[in-house]
């Protein structure tokens, strides 16, 4: 599965992509983890804040840092 | 509103906002409907976007069922312009639970609906006074 990181490159952009990563390697899953920092590409998502999650294209929160629990229970979906 | 807004919210795209900033717009949505009142509703939403009330958004979106159209609606605070009682905006927000901060009818400021875009002007200037009111 490819995770999807939709920031600048902020902190919490960071913070969210480690926590992805910790949560994709704990859950099992094979993935990939691409960054999006293009504020466009992240505008015609429909994302209006950051830091973003997406899984597959599909975005599954913004504007928060989920935690690795938090992200665990996406990936289970 | 603004407790709907989590705290570590990085930053709003649209208006690039400095980074980690906590700062979040409202986006405005608007039915933006085939008649007068419609048509009034998605010139409500430029007027308060140039006025800084909010960012204009795409209730399109969310009516297509586009993710990120429909998380950032839930993350932010919203206000929804419908043209009339039919309120398909407000029904587009209820199928994902999102419930609009604001919320407006173009017929309930007391334009009449019909399909003369000869006075769209005149009505949204009148509408938006009104709505003004409310916010």
């Amino acid at each position: 599965m490819k995770i999807q990181i939709l920031g600048t490159g902020c902190p919490k952009c960071i913070k969210l992509a480690e926590n992805a990563q910790v949560a994709a390697k704990e859950a099992g899953v094979e993935f990939e983890i691409e960054k999006i920092t293009d504020i466009n590409k992240i505008m015609d998502l429909g994302v209006m804040l950051t830091p973003g999650l997406a899984i597959d294209g599909e975005v599954k929160s913004v504007g928060k840092v989920l935690s690795v629990e938090e992200i665990k229970k996406i990936l289970k979906k | 509103m603004a407790d709907k807004i989590e705290k570590d919210v990085c930053c709003d795209a649209k208006t690039n906002d400095t980074c980690c900033s906590g700062a979040a717009r409202t986006l405005i949505l608007a039915c933006s409907g085939g008649s007068n009142v419609g048509q009034i509703s998605n010139n409500l939403m430029i007027r308060l976007n140039m006025e800084g009330i909010g960012n204009t958004y795409c209730l399109a979106g969310i009516g297509a069922a586009l993710s990120g159209f429909i998380e950032s609606a839930k993350a932010s605070q919203t206000i929804l312009i419908d043209g009339c009682p039919t309120a398909c905006g407000k029904k587009a927000l209820e199928k994902y639970g999102i419930e609009a901060n604001k919320y407006f009818v173009v017929t309930e400021l007391g334009i009449k609906k019909n399909h003369d875009f000869n006075k769209l002007k005149d009505e949204t200037d009148l509408a938006l006074i009104l709505l003004k009111k409310q916010l």
